[in-house]
C-alpha cells in the first residue's frame, strides 16, 4: 500500500500541498501551545543540586555581629566619594584593599560606541588561596555603580568587608578576586577581557592575575537605607548564554532555606508558584535571552565559559540587612570552594519560571524547532508548487530530455513538468540578504544624537525599498517568469530562515523562538494581483511584525525610546560582542524584506496589469 | 621594649629507660668508632627569618656526609638505608627530588630561600643524573627509580613516564663532582608531577630518612597539621657526590630541606579558636579620628603590631631537646636554630643558661642557639610595636606565568619575565615541559620588550626544542635570553588543545590538566656593572590549569541508545520491505488446514504401510 501512495500524488498534486500546509499550520500551532504548556507541573521540573560537591547549605555562616559594624564604616567611606570621579575612586579602593594585605591591581579602560566614550577605572584585589597554586579563581564583584546607575553602596562596603574576612579563614582552595569595577556594563567587560588577554587597544591589561576563574558572584545592594526584602537573582548573560543551573540553585537553596530569604527572578516580586506567574516569569526570561544584552555585571563573564551570577537586593521594608546579605555571599563562596571541577553537571540550556522550578532544553526546544519547521514546510511546499515553475517551457523540450534520458542532473523535474528559473530568485534573496549588512553597518556607526533620524530614515527606506524592488523586477523581467520569480524567492528566503532559525534554537532558544513569531505572517505572504484586499491585508500584517516593530516593541516593553534601543545595541556590539543586531539585521530584516516584495509585487503587478493567475 | 628569649626547661633526673638508651646508645658509638670507616656527620638546622606581611618563613635543613666507599658497600650508618639502596639499584648518581605546595609570593617576601636551588614547581618535581651505556638503559634506570621512589615517599611518582620526562639541555648541571665517572655515561633526565597533592603522607617517609625521624632535633617541630597550613611549603631531597680537592676522598651527600612560610596571625588564631568568627567588638581596633566613628560605625585599623609569638605556639609544640647525632660537632656547626631580625629591634636579650645565643661575626642581626640532647626548647619572639620591617632581598627576577584567550580549541601562554636590576641585564634558561595535548606552535614563539629599546628586539640567543609525540612525550622547549635592565621580556606562544581519547581523561575531567610550572633558570654571571657574582639561581611560576575539550561522559551511553534504536526500526522495516512479497489479497491462495492435516497424515498412513 504503502509503495502506491507517492503515483497517487504525483497525480494530484493538490492533496500534497494541502498536507504540507496543513503541517505547517500545524507545526505552527503545536509549536506556540507547547511553549505555554511549559508552566503546567507535568512538564517542568523541580530544580535540584547535579553537583554533589556543592553542599549548598551545608556550613554555618559565620559573618555578622562586629562585621557590621565594618560594613558600616566602609558605607560611609563609598558614601563620601560618591561622586568622585573614578581615577579618586580607584586609588581610594586600592588603598583599602592594600591595608587588608591584598594584591591590589588597577585597570583603565575606554570604549567608543554610538558616539558616546565610555570610560573608567576597575580595580580589583586577589586574596591568594593560603596553600593555594593559582591555578583557580573566583569572583567577588561589586559594581561602583549598578545597571541602572545608582551608587552601590551596600555592594562595594560589603565586597570591601568580605575581603577582610575572608583573608582570615585558612580553608580557601582557591584564590579570590575582589572586583569594583567601574559600571555594570562596561567596566566587566574589559575586565574580563583583559583577564584573557583578549582586551582592546584603549584598555589597560592587568597587572595582577591568577587562574582560571570558577565562578563569579556580583553584589548589588544599592542605596543608603540597608535594610531589604529580598533577594533579586540576575542569571542572563550575552547572547543569551546562561550560567550553569547548579550556581543558581546554590544561590536559591542558601538564600531561601538557609537564611530565610526570599528570591526572585526576572522582576517577579510577588511569586505565587501558579500557572501565569511562572508563564510571566518564563516570558520574561526569553525576552532578556532573545535580547541578549547584558543584565548586569555577571553577563560579561558568561560568554568565556564562567559561570556568574548577580545577588541584587530588592525591596526596603524587609528586615534583612548587610549581615543576610554577607552570610549569604560567604555560604556561596564556601560552596564554590568545595568545587572539584569546572560547573559542568546541571543544565546550561534552560527556562526558569519559579525559583525553583525549570524546564530543560529537551523539554522546551521543540517549540521553537517547531516554528522553524513550519517555515521550512512552507518553503517546501512552495517548491513543490507547480506555480514555482514558469509555464513557457516546451513540451518538444521535453521531449527532448526525456529521448536523450532525462537524467542530467539539471533542474528538470523529475516528476516532468517546465523547468523553474532560478537566477531571478536566487539573486533576489541573495542581494537583499547582502543589503542586510547595510543596516547593520549604520546603526553601528552612527552617533548616538543622529540615531533617531537615522531609524526613521531606515524606516521610510525599508518601507520604500521592496516596492522598488517589485518594480524594478516587473519592469525587468519578462512577464510570464514574474510570478514564479516572486513564489520562489519566497520559497528560497522561507527555506533559509527555516534553516537558520532552527540552527539558532539551539544556541539561543529564544531569539529563534521570538523571530519566529513574528516571522509567521510571512508564510502568508503571497502574491495575489488578482485580489488586491487580501494583500492589502498582508502588508499590513507584515508591517506590522516587521524588524522595526519589533524595535518599538522591545522599546516600549522597556519604556525606553528607539534610538535608546538602537544605542544600546550598537553598543551592545561593540563592548560585548552581542549578536542580536547580525541576526536581525541579516536574516529576520532580509527575509521580511523578501516577503514585503512578494506582497508588493501584488499591487504592482495589478497596476500594471501584468497580473498573471496566482 | 622588645625583646627576645628563650625558654628552656631545667635538667630533670634521667627515668631508667632513658639510661637504658643512654647506655645503648654509648655501645652504638663505641661499636662503630671501632669501626675502621669514618663515621658520618650529620648536621641540622633552623633559620627562622620573619617576612613583610606577618609571615615567618621556616627553613629546616638536614644533612648528611659519609664516605662513599662505605655507601658502595652497602654500609650505611646514618645514610638512609632505603633510599641508599634504590639508588644503587639504579645506579643513580645525583638525585634530587622535591615536594611543593602553594606559592612563593616573591612581591611581598623577595627572594627565595638559597637562591631558590631547593625550591620545586607546585606538586612534585624529580630529576636526577643516572649512570648509563646508553639512553635506553638509561630511560629503564630512570623508571625503576621512580617506580621505587614512588613507593618510598608514598607519591604517584611511578606516573612519571615517558610523556612526562623531558631532557633538559640548558638548565641543569650537576651539582655533584665526578672525578672518576666519564661523563658521557651521565644521562640527566627530569620529570614533574603538577597535580600531585603534597601531604601528610609525604611528610612521614621523609622524615623517616632523618637519623632521629622526628623524635628529637629540630625535624619534632615538623607536624603534618602545621606543615601543611602552611602559606607555601617545599621538601627537598638532593643526593650527589662530592669530593674534597684536596684530599681526593669522595663522600655521599644527602641534604634534606623544609621551607615553610607561615602566616602568623592565622596560626596564632588557629590556636584561639579554629573558626575565625567575627571578633568581639571590644576586640576591634577602630580608627576613631574618623568622623562618624561610633559604636557602630568601625572604620578598621590597619595592623600597627607584629604579634608575639612562640615556636610552640606557631608549631604546636616544643623542640625535645637536639638530636643526639648532630650535638656533638665543632662549635661553628652547632648552631641548631637560629633567627634573623633586624639588629636595633633586638635591645634586650634575656636567655638562659642552657641556651645562650650565639652571634655571627658580620651579621648582628642573626642570633643562633645551640640545642642540648634531652633538653627541650621554645623560642619566643615578643610583640612588636611599631612592627619591624624585615630585611626582604630583591629577587633577581620576577616571573608570572598564564593563559591567554579562551575556547576549547586554541589557546595561549603568556610569560612575564621582570629585572628589577636597574643596571644589569640578566641571562636566563627558560625551561617550559608540556604535555603532549598542549600543541605549541613554535612560530608563534616570540618575546617582547617593554619598554622598548633600540637594538634590544632579539633577546633570545638559544633556542632548544623538542617537538611533542602524541601519547610518547611530551614539548620541551628551552631558551636562553637576556632580560634588560629593568625592563620586562614577555614570552608568548600559541598551542592547540588535542582531543583524547575517550579513556585518557581523568575522573575529574572538568577541573582540567595540569601544565608543570615553567622552570626559569639563572646561570651564575658576573654583574656587568660591579663585577659581583651572581649564583645560580632558580624560579618556578605557578602552573597553569588547561580546559580541554570534554566530552558529556554520559553521551556514548546515549549514542548507543539511539543508535540501537535507529539501526532497530531502519533494519526493521527495510528487512520487511526487501524479504515480504506484496500482493493483491485475492491472490493469495487459501490456506486450507484441513486438507494439508489430511495430506499429512496420508504421508503417514503411507511411510507406515511402507
Amino acid at each position: 500500500m504503502a509503495l502506491r501512495v507517492p503515483v497517487n500524488l504525483r497525480k494530484n498534486l493538490s492533496v500534497v500541498l494541502y498536507a504540507f500546509q496543513g503541517l505547517s499550520i500545524l507545526a505552527v500551532i503545536v509549536g506556540l501551545a507547547s511553549l505555554l504548556l511549559l508552566p503546567l507541573d507535568e512538564y517542568s521540573r523541580r530544580t535540584y543540586i547535579s553537583e554533589n560537591a556543592l553542599l549548598p547549605g551545608q556550613v554555618h555562616a559565620y559573618f555578622g555581629g562586629s562585621e557590621q559594624n565594618i560594613v558600616r564604616a566602609f558605607r560611609r567611606e563609598v558614601d563620601l566619594l560618591g561622586n568622585s570621579t573614578s581615577d579618586v575612586v580607584a586609588e581610594r579602593m586600592a588603598e583599602i584593599f592594600r591595608s587588608a594585605g591584598l594584591k591590589v591591581g588597577k585597570q583603565r579602560y575606554s570604549y567608543k560606541a554610538a558616539g558616546g566614550e565610555y570610560t573608567g577605572e576597575n580595580v580589583y584585589a586577589v586574596l591568594h588561596a593560603p596553600r593555594g597554586d593559582a591555578t583557580e579563581a573566583i569572583v567577588l564583584c561589586a559594581p561602583w555603580r549598578n545597571i541602572d546607575h545608582l551608587l552601590n553602596e551596600g555592594g562595594v562596603a560589603l565586597t570591601l568587608a568580605l575581603s577582610r574576612y575572608f583573608k582570615r579563614w585558612s580553608l580557601w582552595s582557591k584564590d579570590i578576586i575582589f572586583l569594583i569595577s567601574s559600571d555594570a556594563r562596561a567596566g566587566p567587560q574589559a575586565w574580563v577581557d583583559a583577564y584573557h588577554d583578549l582586551h582592546g587597544e584603549n584598555i589597560q591589561s592587568l597587572s595582577v592575575k591568577s587562574g582560571a576563574i570558577q565562578g563569579v558572584v556580583v553584589v548589588d545592594y544599592p542605596g543608603a537605607y540597608h535594610r531589604f526584602e529580598s533577594l533579586h537573582i540576575i542569571y542572563d548573560g550575552i547572547n543569551g548564554q546562561l550560567p550553569n543551573l547548579d550556581l543558581i540553585n546554590t544561590a536559591v537553596q542558601i538564600s531561601r532555606d538557609q537564611m530565610g530569604l526570599r528570591t526572585d527572578l526576572q522582576e517577579m516580586w510577588n511569586h505565587d508558584d501558579g500557572y501565569r506567574h511562572r508563564l510571566r516569569t518564563m516570558l520574561r526570561g526569553m525576552v532578556n535571552q532573545a535580547l541578549g544584552h547584558s543584565t548586569g555585571p555577571h553577563s560579561s563573564f558568561i560568554p568565556y565559559h564562567i559561570d556568574a551570577i548577580t545577588l541584587a537586593t530588592h525591596g526596603d521594608g524587609g528586615w534583612h540587612d548587610e549581615g543576610s546579605l554577607g552570610r549569604t555571599v560567604e555560604s556561596v563562596f564556601r560552596s564554590l570552594n568545595n568545587l572539584l571541577e569546572h560547573f559542568h553537571q546541571s543544565f546550561f540550556f534552560y527556562l526558569l519560571m519559579a525559583p525553583k522550578r525549570f524546564v530543560s532544553i529537551g523539554t522546551y526546544l521543540p517549540s521553537a524547532m517547531l516554528l522553524a519547521v513550519g517555515l521550512t514546510l512552507t518553503a517546501i511546499r512552495l517548491w513543490v508548487d507547480p506555480r514555482s515553475r514558469s509555464g513557457e517551457v516546451e513540451k518538444e523540450e521535453k521531449r527532448e530530455k526525456e529521448r536523450e534520458g532525462g537524467n542530467q542532473g539539471e533542474v528538470v523535474a523529475v516528476d516532468g513538468g517546465p523547468k523553474r528559473e532560478l537566477f531571478l530568485p536566487m539573486s533576489i534573496v541573495i542581494g537583499v540578504h547582502f543589503c542586510g549588512v547595510i543596516p547593520f553597518a549604520v546603526f553601528n556607526s552612527v552617533d548616538h544624537k543622529s540615531m533617531s533620524s537615522v531609524f526613521y530614515i531606515s524606516i521610510a527606506t525599508s518601507v520604500i525599498l521592496p516596492t522598488l524592488i517589485s518594480i524594478l523586477i516587473t519592469l525587468t523581467a519578462s512577464p510570464h517568469r514574474l510570478l514564479p520569480a516572486f513564489h520562489l524567492s519566497r520559497c528560497f528566503s522561507l527555506l533559509f530562515l527555516g534553516m537558520f532559525l532552527s540552527t539558532l534554537a539551539t544556541l539561543n532558544f529564544s531569539l529563534s523562538f521570538l523571530i519566529g513569531l513574528f516571522s509567521l505572517p510571512l508564510t502568508f505572504a503571497r502574491t495575489t494581483p488578482k485580489s488586491v484586499p487580501s494583500a492589502l491585508v498582508n502588508s499590513i500584517l507584515l508591517q506590522a511584525t516587521s524588524p522595526f516593530a519589533a524595535l518599538f516593541a522591545v522599546a516600549g516593553y522597556w519604556g525606553l525610546g528607539v534610538e535608546d534601543i538602537l544605542k544600546e545595541a550598537s553598543f551592545g556590539w561593540w563592548v560585548w560582542g552581542m549578536w542580536t543586531p547580525v541576526v536581525v539585521w541579516c536574516v529576520w530584516w532580509p527575509a521580511w524584506v523578501v516577503g514585503r516584495v512578494s506582497v508588493d509585487s501584488s499591487f504592482v503587478m495589478a497596476a500594471m496589469g501584468k497580473g498573471g493567475d496566482l | 621594649m622588645t625583646l627576645l628569649f628563650a625558654r628552656s626547661h631545667q635538667w630533670l633526673t634521667p627515668s631508667p629507660l632513658e639510661i637504658l638508651s643512654r647506655l645503648l646508645g654509648f655501645f652504638l658509638v663505641f661499636t662503630l668508632s671501632g669501626n675502621t670507616v669514618v663515621a658520618d656527620t650529620y648536621k641540622e638546622k633552623l633559620d627562622l627569618q620573619p617576612l613583610s606581611g606577618q609571615f615567618l618563613l621556616a627553613s629546616f635543613n638536614f644533612q648528611n656526609h659519609g664516605p662513599i666507599e662505605a655507601f658502595n658497600k652497602q654500609m650505611f650508618q646514618l645514610f638512609p638505608r632505603s633510599l641508599g639502596q634504590i639508588l644503587q639499584y639504579t645506579h643513580t648518581r645525583e638525585l634530587h627530588l622535591r615536594f611543593a605546595l602553594g606559592r612563593w609570593d616573591s612581591e611581598l617576601w623577595g627572594a627565595q630561600p638559597g637562591d631558590g636551588q631547593n625550591a620545586g614547581g607546585t606538586g612534585v618535581e624529580t630529576w636526577a643524573w643516572v649512570e648509563a651505556d646508553n639512553d635506553v638503559e638509561a630511560e629503564a634506570r630512570w623508571t625503576s627509580l621512580n617506580n621505587a621512589l614512588s613507593g618510598l615517599f608514598c607519591a604517584s611518582l611511578n606516573f612519571i613516564d615517558s610523556t612526562r620526562t623531558i631532557r633538559p639541555v640548558m638548565s641543569f648541571n650537576p651539582t655533584g663532582d665526578y672525578p672518576t665517572t666519564n661523563t658521557s655515561r651521565l644521562f640527566l633526565l627530569h620529570g614533574s608531577l603538577p597535580k600531585e597533592p603534597v601531604c601528610t603522607e609525604n611528610l612521614t617517609p621523609f622524615l623517616k630518612l632523618l637519623p632521629c625521624k622526628g623524635k628529637s632535633g629540630i625535624s619534632t617541630l615538623l607536624d603534618g597539621h602545621k606543615l601543611f597550613d602552611a602559606s607555601f611549603q617545599s621538601m627537598s631531597i638532593d643526593v650527589r657526590p662530592i669530593c674534597s680537592p684536596h684530599t681526593g676522598t669522595c663522600d655521599i651527600e644527602i641534604q634534606q630541606t623544609i621551607d615553610m612560610v607561615l602566616d602568623i596571625s592565622r596560626s596564632l588564631q588557629r590556636k584561639d579558636s579554629p573558626v575565625p568568627r567575627p571578633r568581639d567588638q571590644h576586640e576591634l581596633i577602630c580608627d576613631t579620628s574618623k568622623p562618624y566613628a561610633s559604636n557602630e560605625y568601625c572604620y578598621p585599623m590597619d595592623n600597627s603590631i607584629d604579634l608575639p609569638w612562640s615556636l610552640s605556639d606557631l608549631f604546636g609544640r616544643t623542640i625535645s631537646g637536639g638530636c643526639p647525632f648532630a650535638i656533638n660537632l665543632p662549635a661553628e656547626e652547632t648552631q641548631h636554630v637560629c633567627i634573623r631580625a633586624p639588629e636595633n629591634k633586638l635591645t634586650t636579650m634575656e636567655t638562659l643558661e642552657l641556651a645562650a645565643p650565639t652571634l655571627t661575626e658580620g651579621q648582628p642581626d642573626l642570633k643562633c642557639y645551640m640545642l642540648r640532647e634531652n633538653v627541650p626548647f621554645d623560642l619566643s619572639f615578643p610583640k612588636q610595636q611599631p612592627p619591624i620591617s624585615p630585611l626582604r632581598q630583591e629577587p633577581l627576577l620576577y616571573a608570572e606565568r598564564s593563559f591567554t584567550g579562551h575556547g576549547q580549541e586554541h589557546g595561549g601562554v603568556k610569560t612575564v619575565l621582570r629585572n628589577p636590576n636597574p643596571n644589569d641585564p640578566i641571562e636566563v634558561v627558560y625551561l617550559e615541559s608540556l604535555p603532549w595535548f598542549m600543541k605549541p606552535y613554535l612560530h608563534t614563539f616570540k618575546a617582547q620588550v617593554l619598554p622598548v629599546l633600540a637594538g634590544e628586539e632579539d633577546v633570545i640567543s638559544e633556542l632548544y626544542y623538542r617537538p611533542a609525540l602524541d601519547r610518547k612525550r611530551g614539548t620541551q622547549l628551552e631558551a636562553k635570553l637576556i632580560v634588560p635592565p629593568n625592563s620586562v621580556v614577555i614570552l608568548t606562544y600559541d598551542f592547540e588543545k588535542a582531543v583524547l581519547r575517550y579513556t585518557e581523561y581523568p575522573p575529574d575531567a572538568n577541573r582540567g590538566f595540569d601544565v608543570a610550572s615553567a622552570i626559569i633558570t639563572i646561570p651564575p654571571q658576573r654583574r656587568r656593572s660591579d663585577g659581583k657574582k651572581v649564583p645560580a639561581t632558580s624560579i618556578r611560576t605557578t602552573s597553569l590549569l588547561l580546559s580541554l575539550p570534554t566530552p558529556d561522559f554520559s553521551m556514548p551511553y546515549n549514542v548507543i541508545i539511539f543508535t540501537s534504536t535507529i539501526m532497530a526500526l531502519a533494519f526493521g522495516s527495510i528487512f520487511n520491505l526487501l524479504v515480504r512479497r506484496f500482493v493483491a489479497v485475492d491472490e493469495v491462495q487459501r490456506v486450507d488446514l484441513k486438507g494439508k492435516i489430511r495430506g499429512l497424515l496420508g504421508k503417514l498412513k503411507k511411510g507406515k504401510t511402507e
